[in-house]
């Protein structure tokens, strides 16, 4: 009689076609990635980090952009908010790889606060233009790396700024409730 | 011994040039033989398809692994993971897939895991990032499992013991479960 005994997993086990194709011929022990190609690519990887600071500046101008426009358009701050959250998303994936770890912590923050849920007030939008302002100190400056002396005083300014606009949000707030 | 990627054909989907640039870049000078790149998953998705119907057009016989990013419009990657995976049309459900994303949440790489994904290179990255990740998939050939609610992977990486109670319900000596070599 035939086996009617349901099928409930598959286990797929093939051979390891990959490794057949990139097996080099001859020479013995772990095989590894080339040095010297790996070295080029680190190379390349530089060269082009130098292009990085005229592609982010780009990426820049368009938080501006969105900044000035949550100014000028205040009912519609909430789709602009999410713009600025995805050009941050972007730009938090892309600095550290470019020597820039500081753009992607900036951008992290940004990304972070204008994925926002909440109301969105002045004090928000001044918030934004806080990271717009320190990631072009960035960029400008070249604060490469942690930037050193630099880079904790660009960290501690933005930081200090967002504690600011916080601050201020919430003396509104309770002025509007006892008000 | 160092590997000959020569043979390697390697789709990568990314829609930020800058970082397209990168990526074809530095596997090209790794040395892989064909580099394709597409701006989101539904060129990819095309462009997978032309490879299995007309392999001489797309110009490329098959695709070996798939690096894509997560985040793109309109469709995004783990849009592509899922069409590759469980797609009646896809050309090798098989294929390993890398994700790269910025998302780093547990959950979000749960939920790539999930639907899939062969392995999750975070953003940003380096180039020894990309390179262990390449060596993971060559050398780590993991089965693949596809029961009702999940195929592909296997997600347990790890040989290792289990110190509590094991809840797996069905070992490969299972009636219901079926071995394919291939």
């Amino acid at each position: 009689m035939a086996d009617k005994t349901k099928i409930a997993v598959r286990l797929y086990r093939f051979k390891n076609r990959l490794k057949e194709q990139v097996s080099g011929l001859g020479g013995g022990g772990k095989p590894q990635i080339s040095a010297e190609a790996l070295a080029e690519a680190e190379a390349a990887l530089e060269a082009m980090s130098e292009d990085y600071p005229d592609w982010v500046s780009g990426l820049i101008d368009r938080l501006a952009e969105q900044h000035r426009r949550c100014v000028d358009t205040s009912e519609d701050r909430r789709f602009f908010f999410e713009e600025i959250s995805d050009i941050a998303h972007d730009m938090k994936g892309q600095g550290g790889t470019f020597g820039y770890p500081l753009i992607s912590s900036f951008a992290e923050s940004l990304n972070k606060f204008s994925y926002s849920k909440g109301e969105l007030t002045d004090n928000h939008v001044e918030i934004i233009k806080a990271h717009v302002d320190s990631m072009r100190a960035v960029i400008t400056g070249r604060v490469k790396g942690d930037g050193g002396e630099i880079g904790i005083e660009l960290s501690k300014g933005l930081e200090k700024a967002i504690q600011k606009f916080k601050a201020r949000e919430g003396q509104s707030a309770s002025t509007a409730a006892t008000g | 011994m160092d590997y000959d990627f020569d043979r390697l054909s390697v789709l990568i989907v990314e829609d930020s040039p800058f970082i397209r640039s990168l990526l074809i870049n530095s596997l090209k000078i790794l040395g892989i033989g064909t580099v394709i790149a597409k701006d989101h998953g539904g060129e990819a998705i095309e462009f997978m398809k032309l490879v299995h119907s007309d392999p001489m057009k797309a110009g490329v016989m098959r695709i070996d692994i798939v690096i894509s990013n997560w985040k793109m419009s309109p469709v995004d990657g783990m849009m592509l993971l899922r069409w590759l995976r469980r797609h009646k049309d896809s050309p090798d459900r098989f294929v390993p897939f890398i994700m790269i994303s910025g998302y780093s949440e547990k959950e979000r790489v749960q939920e790539a895991r999930d639907q899939g994904v062969t392995e999750f290179l975070s953003k940003p990255f380096t180039i020894n990032h990309i390179c262990d990740k390449l060596v993971l998939i060559i050398e780590r050939n993991r089965q693949f499992v596809h029961n009702h609610n999940y195929f592909g992977p296997d997600r347990r990486r790890q040989k290792t013991s289990i110190d509590r109670e094991d809840r797996r319900l069905l070992t490969e000596k299972s009636p219901s479960v079926e071995v394919v070599f291939g």
